[in-house]
């Protein structure tokens, strides 16, 4: 300890600094039986190796945490992926969870607005509001936070090829609200990447695909500061059934890869890094999952300070949503989910996760009941308010189990990383279909593993039952597709046609040349220019991949 | 045979297709040639394909809730183009009540989430064969129960109950040594009741009545072609008690099913040779 001690010491001050600014939730936390409970446990001789590797919690590697006192200070973000049909439906299950004590939203939009086609487009056919919300207009989007004061919630957006579009949506919502933009806090997915790897939502071939990633960096580093520009996701990596190292190599080779194009672009790295968010997926294997999320930061931490210089600590925390996995939810004995999603967000939460999502039981069926979706929160809640996993930062920090598995997924994740960069980075080797591949290869054997019952899934090939009554589902109202046809093209009569075709012609020349298209997309969308017509102008330019 | 062709496409937006990569590579596993359409083929782009690539069956698989709609555009499109006679199945996240519309407008059959990649294929290769009227029909249920088996200490006993009690009388006692047992037939309406009696005490009638007393012991399906029927179980991973048929009673192919693999009930297949007294009875 002595070669440490004063680092030790400096640490524990600034801990208290920080504490005094903002308290713990409690000032004293214990056990039941009385035993104090101290913010971090370290082993008895901290040394280099321990340094290195581990460090303090909130200090670089940040391998135990982005932050000091972790939930001792304040539990995650709960935050529940929610949408379907109309934005007054939506809306109002916003409203509903916020009641319920959720404390950020996070919203799912239908396929249409995810793949830039209105909800009258032919290719829109059966998908309207189908697995999230129908958004055409700005109209959409001020009746989707009617009465949610955006200066007091954080918003995720899962967006991704369109989501310069949105992100200027809900600038523009804010301005209507009379909050300025330098105020507004969420995430836009805006992971192009993976989206060609692993979720299938691209329009646009991968470069200027990446440009219009590194334009909303730029902007938002000037104009919106609050606002998580990406978030860089192994979550649907690993829905499409990579193991848990591949989930954190692509990850990984896609930040990379983001981090690059914005430096050529010609950003600071400080400028843009701190607000880069990631988001993983929550899966079955209890303590790969802790270790793969601990891996994930000190990994992360190395590649900012020493790959790319750098400077400002921000730059280095990995910051990270969680939602559990989606692919393990089975469709036999659905009430057995809810088991599920508890033992993989309490992964989740012992792996530091900053913000998290517990699935429905349900998933499996159809998208999640009202009774389903408060499950689903309350057992998050469960996890924070009745087991203490809280009140000690990093309690799993020392398992020789647990040590030794972050230090050999990071081992094997470098691997990868390798392999990639020599294939000349992440945007080549998407479009060699690499990481395709290998994914492809890891589902089909462990399809294999289930169906030679190497691997069980109780209730699917152990422990069935026969044929169950289906659960009640959500249904949602196909009616409502007419009226949201209805609404756009009342909108495309009332708006000034002229000035939306002007501007739009402006886009088009702009993203022929350099100049940063945000400023122009948040005019279109002022003007109700429609998320169809603003990708119909870039896919005329661009073509579609 | 000609190897079975398939076309695996994903119809509407969903990006989706680990389930359709999956289904892909097990089929061309199980000898199928398998092309895969890629993302986001309105049903018109994947009857063209179908059409082109001379398919047999198409297989779609959706995720995203629009099924309903776009399942059956792609039946009607199939039809429009003279192509009906491709058969046509589904998979993915889609609830019980829709599979029910969807199979009844023509789509051959919908697989939900966790069933084995080996009773699709299985599934396929027999549909396959019986359009191409290679086989006989193994994708319907069974004819009938042909007669339900009750393990006695007695034939004799027992058959004085049925006969005092409900005048149903022993049309026939026969032995089949190489089982062990002597069985006797009281028919019933179109079904018929088998007493098994153990002939010695390494019959497995008499290790059942030691272990569980007198009682029902099995259940027999009569279906049209037993080897063909146990050849189909085996590959969607059934576990069989005969791998094949044996003789029954009356001479006749037969084979039990493992009750591990039945949820409890020891299931036999028999088939009758002589088919004229089949249809005396029943609708």
């Amino acid at each position: 300890m002595d070669e440490f001690k004063q680092d030790f010491l400096k640490w524990q001050e600034q801990i208290k600094e920080q504490i005094k600014k903002r308290p713990e939730r409690k000032e004293e936390f214990q056990t039941s039986s009385s035993i104090p409970i101290e913010r971090t446990y370290f082993p008895d001789k901290i040394d280099n190796a321990y340094i290195d590797s581990l460090g303090f919690p909130g200090e670089y590697p940040y391998t135990r945490g982005i932050r000091g006192t972790m939930y001792r200070g304040k539990y995650w973000t709960m935050r529940q992926y929610a949408g379907f049909g109309s934005a007054q439906e939506t809306n109002e299950r916003f409203r509903y969870l916020l009641d319920q004590g959720q404390t950020g939203l996070s919203v799912a939009f239908d396929l249409p607005t995810q793949i830039g086609y209105d909800s009258d487009d032919p290719m829109a056919l059966g998908e309207v509001g189908k697995v999230g919300v129908a958004i055409d207009s700005l109209e959409d989007m001020e009746i989707l936070f009617d009465q949610i004061s955006l200066n007091q919630v954080s918003t995720s957006m899962t967006i991704n090829a369109p989501a310069a579009v949105l992100l200027a949506m809900y600038i523009a919502v804010a301005e209507k609200q009379g909050v300025a933009k330098e105020d507004i806090r969420g995430t836009i997915q805006n992971d192009i990447l993976k989206e060609y790897i692993a979720r299938g939502t691209y329009i646009y071939p991968p470069k200027p695909s990446m440009r219009l990633i590194t334009d909303i960096f730029a902007y938002c580093s000037d104009h919106v500061p609050s606002f998580n520009t990406i978030s860089i996701s192994g979550y649907h990596i690993r829905e499409a059934g990579s193991t848990a190292v591949q989930e954190l190599a692509f990850t990984m080779s896609n930040a990379v890869a983001y981090v690059e194009a914005a430096l050529a672009a010609g950003l600071d790295i400080d400028s843009f890094a701190p607000r880069l968010a990631f988001f993983f997926n929550g899966h079955n294997e209890f303590f790969e999952e802790i270790a793969k999320f601990r891996a994930a930061r000190r990994m992360w931490a190395n590649i900012m300070k020493e790959r790319f210089d750098a400077k400002n600590p921000k730059s280095w925390q990995l910051r990270f949503h969680t939602q559990v996995a989606g692919s393990t939810l089975t469709a036999q004995q659905p009430e057995n989910n809810v088991v599920r999603v508890a033992l993989q967000a309490l992964a989740a939460v012992l792996g530091g996760t900053q913000s998290l999502h517990t699935n429905a039981k349900d998933e499996a069926l159809s998208l999640p009941t009202e009774d389903s979706a408060r499950i689903a929160l309350r057992t998050q809640q469960i996890i924070a308010h009745e087991t203490g996993v809280s009140d000690t930062v990093d309690p799993l920090g020392g398992s020789y189990y647990i040590e030794t598995l972050t230090d050999q997924l990071e081992e094997e994740a470098l691997k990868y990383m390798n392999q990639i960069d020599e294939m000349g980075g992440a945007v080549s080797a998407v479009e060699k279909q690499y990481m395709q591949r290998e994914i492809h290869r890891a589902a089909y054997d462990a399809q294999k593993r289930l169906e030679n019952k190497d691997d069980i899934v109780v209730g699917v090939n152990k422990f069935q039952v026969g044929e169950e009554q289906q659960p009640d589902l959500l249904k949602v109202d196909e009616a409502f597709v007419e009226s949201q046809i209805e609404r756009l093209q009342q909108i495309r009569e009332h708006r000034d046609n002229e000035k939306v075709d002007y501007i739009l012609t402006q886009l088009k020349t702009a993203a022929k040349g350099t100049d940063n298209l945000m400023y122009l997309i948040i005019e279109a969308v002022k003007q109700y220019a429609t998320v169809g017509e603003i990708c119909h102008a870039l896919r005329d330019v661009y073509g579609e991949y | 045979m000609d190897k079975i062709r398939v076309l695996i496409a994903k119809p509407g937006l969903d990006g989706h297709d680990r389930g359709a990569l999956v289904i892909s590579q097990a089929l061309r596993d199980a000898g199928m040639e398998v092309i895969y359409t890629g993302l986001r083929q309105s049903p018109k782009q994947i009857v063209r394909a179908a059409i082109q690539e001379d398919v047999d069956v198409i297989g779609l698989s959706s995720l995203s809730g629009a099924h309903n709609v776009l399942f059956p555009a792609v039946l009607n499109e199939l039809n429009e183009k003279g192509a009906g006679d491709i058969l046509v199945f589904g998979g993915g996240v889609i609830p019980l009540v829709d599979i029910k519309e969807l199979e009844s407008k023509g789509i051959l059959k919908i697989f939900t989430p966790g069933t084995p990649t080996k009773v699709v294929s299985s599934y396929i290769k027999q549909a396959v064969a019986e359009h191409r009227g290679e086989k006989m029909n193994l994708l319907h249920p069974p004819k009938k129960v042909d007669h339900i088996g009750i393990a006695v200490e007695s034939i004799e006993k027992t058959a004085a109950f049925y006969a005092n009690h409900f005048h149903i009388n022993v049309e026939k006692i026969a032995e089949v040594p190489d089982q062990g047992v002597r069985v006797a037939f009281l028919p019933l309406g179109n079904c018929k009741i088998e007493l098994l009696e153990a002939i010695d005490e390494s019959s497995s009638i008499h290790s059942f009545i030691k272990k569980r007393g007198e009682g029902l012991h099995h259940l027999a399906f009569e279906v049209d072609n037993v080897q063909q029927r146990l050849d189909q179980l085996k590959t969607e991973g059934i576990r069989l008690i005969d791998e094949q048929p044996k003789q029954g009673a009356n001479g006749n192919p037969i084979a039990f099913l493992h009750p591990k693999s039945t949820h409890g009930t020891l299931l036999e297949l028999c088939e009758e040779l002589d088919h004229t007294n089949n249809d005396k009875g029943g609708q």
